[in-house]
């Protein structure tokens, strides 16, 4: 993986901070292109594994959001 | 009305001089058509709902606070505007907001750069509202005090905390739910100053262009002050267009064109067959408007309710392909959105590598995947290509999911061998200036859609069985109004009643604050409710028990030491609310001191003591808008100075004083407060912690308070002491346990939205009406018995069609240890242990209550539970998909 | 979560948790933000990654 190219493993909540992210799109902000996101039906269906599973397959960091 | 581009035929070039016909040529879904023309079209219609809404007050005819003139000086709206984050100044709070008006201009440059952070905003309250002088509006808006006290707080939040707001009020106005403790957070955390004066003119600088007003404060002393900012809070106005169509459809209006209504049927015109909704039908804000339009779809149905079902139009089912065992054959879908996405992203690149990747049969490319043609090309692929999963990389899922997935079911796939990726909203619309970064994103996407969809089974949706009959808890106005309509439109309703009869506390009212005597109707009312065959009254019964679930719910009722049992498939809390007993003023040790509702008790039996007293007070929040009860109870007011209204009619020599803190009559109720004061109510106003105090000297009753106008202590002698007292709820806790509904800090009901679910719970099934929610007059009780009966309808409507989720949880019954924690951590109580059967023990999850939240899936320590949708090897399969090297 | 990561040699400013309603899309983008560029200081993540080769 290329040094300026960091992926962020985001596991989004769809009820809030997906629908935050949809939101930043029809509002047409930019923010950096590091996030690829999981959509999960909400915060509670997280679990310790996805997070450790993402490291494993290379991510550099995992965010979770509600 | 469809989100879509319309042109304005007055400024087309091409429809006006044949000239340019750019967007025909730029447009590639060929959407352009100018040879289109005004249609008239003819409906058939049993029922019209007329909402034809206001306008904002146009507040350039004002000559003493220049808006026309001074660019500083801005309207409510306009701040709404600038305080939003697509507005004009992206949010960012600044003077000179609406200019520069023509970059090309000198002076409007001038004034662009002299743009500025505002360090004093001022907000005017009541502009084209509660005014005869400059306007003809003599009505109060009812809105404008919370989004002033809104603005001034989301303004403080954008622009940092040195920002001082103040707002220049007559009476602050925030008998909402809820509002009135937002209104002392304005003052106490926020620190928006509040001032009670009207301000005369502004001037402004020139050179500075900042503001310069004028006023007399609370003491009777002369202010100069500077503003950066004016935001004139502009009043609701009708329109002349919607008046002359409401003379058009018949429809007789007030005075100040907002339709004449009765407060018993708060939702009909005068013309038979026309419901209103809105503000058309008084000012009002967004719970009320929502509540308004419910009740108006309730008073619309029951007028068709013979012939419902007779035009209905069924949709051919397509039979369901198996594919079940099948290798996945996975159809890929990339969305252009015209430019919105491939103005960023390669779609052709993304398309060709989507077609590398496993299992991936097909790969397409189109230019609007939602459209009709893309649509039904989609279903053409799918049979042509024998496809079992599809994948769509396009929008976001949030509003387009169900379109696709109708798509799949008409092409007889399950609906669920489908996955959707966001590579706009989340993609090009976010990175628009790294093209090449937001294609390797959208293939990212592209692979981890692909390998979720893989996975991706069939998913049955489970029918609900909805028991049609509905219980009513509470008969009062806003219960039976419920349960007329639902008996109405043919549903088996039952009404339990504490008391012996129905009416509840509207048998104690004199009369409504349009005049109406509410006696006569509310006997009409209870009349038409017990003779409904649909209704059966249970009085004196309480309800003891209430297990279940939506369309499923049982109850154990009791009457005079029987019991007995029900089932229903719809509950109605309408338990309404109470008068407040006061332990001040002396309240009980003189019969002289009374309280609003016996008062009423008294005209309403003429009682001969009236015709006695000459002097008559009455004193305002009694028990509300105080720290133990921060709460405004909404009523008094008005209820007050109708009564007050009523004395000095019977008796014009009456001395009738009216003890307040701020006057709330908003809508027309406003034109009561103006009435009073020309047949000479006095009006004297107190603050909380300088109360007026009640003595009992000898034969006589003394009212002491300072009164504002001259900052001197006065001493009222008077014949009758009336005390508004609060509006307090009955704070049933058992009630709410029954059905898992929430109560606020003062023991109101807490509904599923504050604006947008004032008539139902969250729990699934219940609805809510009347005081039990919050204060309220007649009219606004049978307006949310009305809507509470419209949402109960449309789940009662569709009771043949009613699934689950296909996204729900379910339990592996080999895996499970039986340790209960998914049964305990549940927030809807969906997983419970079986209770017969070969897995007895073993936990297993109600489909019905379940919301597919995934929380006991992740809980569960042995691996028993799993999402359906979103199963942990399907979100595991995202995350590998991610970690392959591309 | 994070002491586990930290005992595994991952930097707690790997993982990242917060709460934002679906009207914040400006935290939101505040909150990429902030991890980006946390993230990109501490460089890519070579603990625990699988060896493919």
């Amino acid at each position: 993986m290329a040094e300026n190219n960091i992926k962020i493993v985001s596991f989004l909540c769809n009820w809030c901070s997906y629908g935050a992210a949809d939101l930043a799109g029809v509002s047409r902000m930019e923010y950096p292109a590091d996030i690829r996101v999981i959509r999960i039906p909400c915060s509670g269906r997280m679990s310790p594994k996805f997070i450790l599973s993402a490291f494993r397959e290379g991510a550099d960091a995992v965010w979770v959001s509600g | 009305m469809p989100l879509k581009y319309a042109i304005n035929p007055d400024i087309c070039l091409k429809l006006t001089k044949d000239k340019c016909g750019t967007c025909e040529e730029v447009c590639p879904a060929n959407a352009i058509d100018y040879t289109q023309t005004e249609e008239h079209i003819t409906i058939n219609a049993g029922s019209i709902i007329y909402s034809p809404g206001f306008t904002p007050f146009d507040p350039s005819k004002f000559d003493n606070y220049q808006y026309a003139n001074f660019p500083n000086v801005i309207t409510s709206m306009e701040f709404e505007r600038i305080l939003s984050a697509t507005g004009p100044t992206m949010g960012h709070v600044t003077t000179f907001p609406k200019l520069p008006l023509n970059p090309k201009k000198k002076k409007d440059k001038l004034l662009a750069q002299k743009r500025k952070d505002p360090k004093k905003i001022a907000w005017f309250q009541c502009v084209g509202s509660r005014d005869i002088n400059k306007c003809d509006n003599p009505y109060c808006s009812s809105v404008c005090c919370m989004y002033a006290v809104k603005e001034a707080i989301i303004a403080k939040e954008h622009a940092g905390g040195d920002l001082d707001c103040s707002i220049f009020y007559m009476d602050m106005r925030t008998p909402g739910k809820e509002f009135e403790k937002y209104y002392e957070n304005a003052k106490d955390k926020h620190g928006i100053n509040f001032i009670r004066t009207k301000v005369h003119s502004v001037t402004e600088n020139p050179e500075t262009h900042d503001l310069n007003i004028r006023y007399v404060d609370d003491f009777g002393q002369i202010v100069d002050d500077t503003y950066d900012m004016i935001v004139l809070s502009v009043g609701l106005e009708i329109s002349e267009e919607t008046k002359a169509l409401s003379e058009k459809l018949g429809i007789d209006l007030t005075s100040n064109g907002f339709c004449k209504t009765n407060s018993f049927e708060p939702v009909t015109s005068s013309r038979d067959g026309i419901y209103i909704s809105g503000v058309f039908n008084n000012p009002k804000d967004i719970p009320d408007s929502v509540l308004d339009a419910s009740a108006a779809a309730s008073a619309a149905g029951d007028a068709l309710s013979s012939a419902r079902d007779t035009l209905t139009k069924s949709v051919e089912k397509i039979e369901e392909i198996n594919v079940v065992g099948e290798r996945p054959r996975i159809g890929a879908f990339i969305c252009d959105c015209g430019s919105n996405i491939k103005g960023v992203v390669d779609c052709e690149a993304v398309t060709e590598y989507a077609k590398t990747l496993p299992y991936v049969e097909f790969a397409d490319e189109s230019m609007y995947a939602c459209s009709q043609d893309a649509q039904s090309k989609m279903v053409d692929f799918i049979k042509e290509k024998n496809l079992n999963r599809i994948v769509i990389a396009a929008c976001t899922p949030k509003t387009h999911e169900p379109l696709f997935q109708e798509t799949l079911a008409n092409s007889g796939l399950n609906k669920y061998l489908f996955e959707m990726t966001n590579i706009r909203n989340h993609n090009s619309w976010v990175h628009k200036n790294n093209p090449d970064i937001a294609t390797q994103k959208a293939k990212d996407l592209v692979r981890m859609a692909v390998a979720k969809a893989a996975l991706a089974e069939p998913l049955k949706e489970e029918k609900i069985n909805v028991n049609d009959s509905v219980v009513v808890v509470g008969g009062g106005l806003a219960g039976m109004t419920s349960a007329k309509s639902l008996a109405t439109q043919g549903y088996s309703t039952h009404i339990i009643e504490k008391n012996n009869q129905l009416g509840g506390e509207a048998h104690k009212l004199y009369k409504t604050a349009q005049g109406e005597d509410v006696q006569t109707q509310l006997n009409e009312l209870i009349k038409e409710v017990e003779n409904n065959d649909n209704i059966t009254v249970h009085c004196n019964t309480t309800l003891e028990s209430a297990d279940g679930f939506v369309g499923n719910f049982k109850s154990t009722l009791k009457s005079d030491d029987k019991e007995f049992e029900l089932e229903y498939g719809i509950a109605v809390l309408a338990t309404g609310a109470k008068a407040f007993v006061p332990d001040e003023y002396e309240y009980g040790n003189d019969e002289r001191i009374i309280t609003s509702l016996d008062l009423d008790k008294m005209f309403k039996v003429n009682d001969t003591k009236l015709d006695t007293i000459n002097s008559a007070v009455f004193i305002q929040c009694v028990g509300s808008r105080q720290p133990d009860r921060p709460y405004c109870s909404r009523v008094c007011c008005t209820h007050s100075i109708d009564n007050a209204i009523e004395l000095k009619k019977r008796n014009p020599k009456m001395n009738v004083f009216i003890i307040y803190r701020d006057i709330r009559t908003y809508g027309e109720s406003e034109l009561l407060y103006k009435e009073a004061r020309n047949l000479g109510v006095i009006f004297i106003r107190y603050e909380v912690d300088k109360k007026p105090e009640v003595t009992i000297k000898g034969k006589n009753l003394f009212i002491k308070v300072t009164d504002h106008v001259l900052n001197m202590p006065v001493e009222i002698k008077t014949d009758m002491l009336t005390l508004a007292t609060a509006i307090v709820p009955r704070k049933d806790e058992k009630l709410a346990n029954f059905f898992k509904v929430p109560l606020n800090d003062e023991g109101f009901f807490i509904e599923k939205h504050a604006k947008l679910g004032p008539a139902e719970f969250a729990t699934s099934g219940v609805f809510l009406a009347g005081s039990g929610h919050y204060p309220k007059p007649v009219n606004e009780a049978i307006t949310q018995g009305r809507a509470s009966a419209s949402r109960a309808l449309t789940l009662l409507a569709k009771k043949d069609s009613l699934f689950t989720s296909g996204i729900i949880a379910n339990v592996d019954p080999l895996k499970c240890s039986e340790c209960g924690v998914c049964v305990s951590i549940c927030p809807y109580s969906a997983p419970m242990f079986a209770t017969e059967g070969r897995f007895e023990g073993k936990a297993e999850v109600n489909p019905v209550l379940c919301k597919g939240c995934g929380l006991c899936v992740a809980s569960c320590r042995s691996g028993a539970l799993h999402l359906r949708g979103f199963d942990t090897n399907q979100i595991f399969s995202q995350i590998f998909a991610l970690g392959e090297v591309v | 979560m994070g002491n586990l990561l930290e005992h595994m040699g991952i930097e707690r400013d790997r993982v990242h948790f917060s709460w934002i309603s679906s009207a914040e899309a400006t935290k939101f983008v505040d909150v990429v933000k902030e991890i980006s560029e946390k993230v990109r200081a501490l460089g890519p993540n070579k603990k625990l990654v699988k060896d493919y080769n």
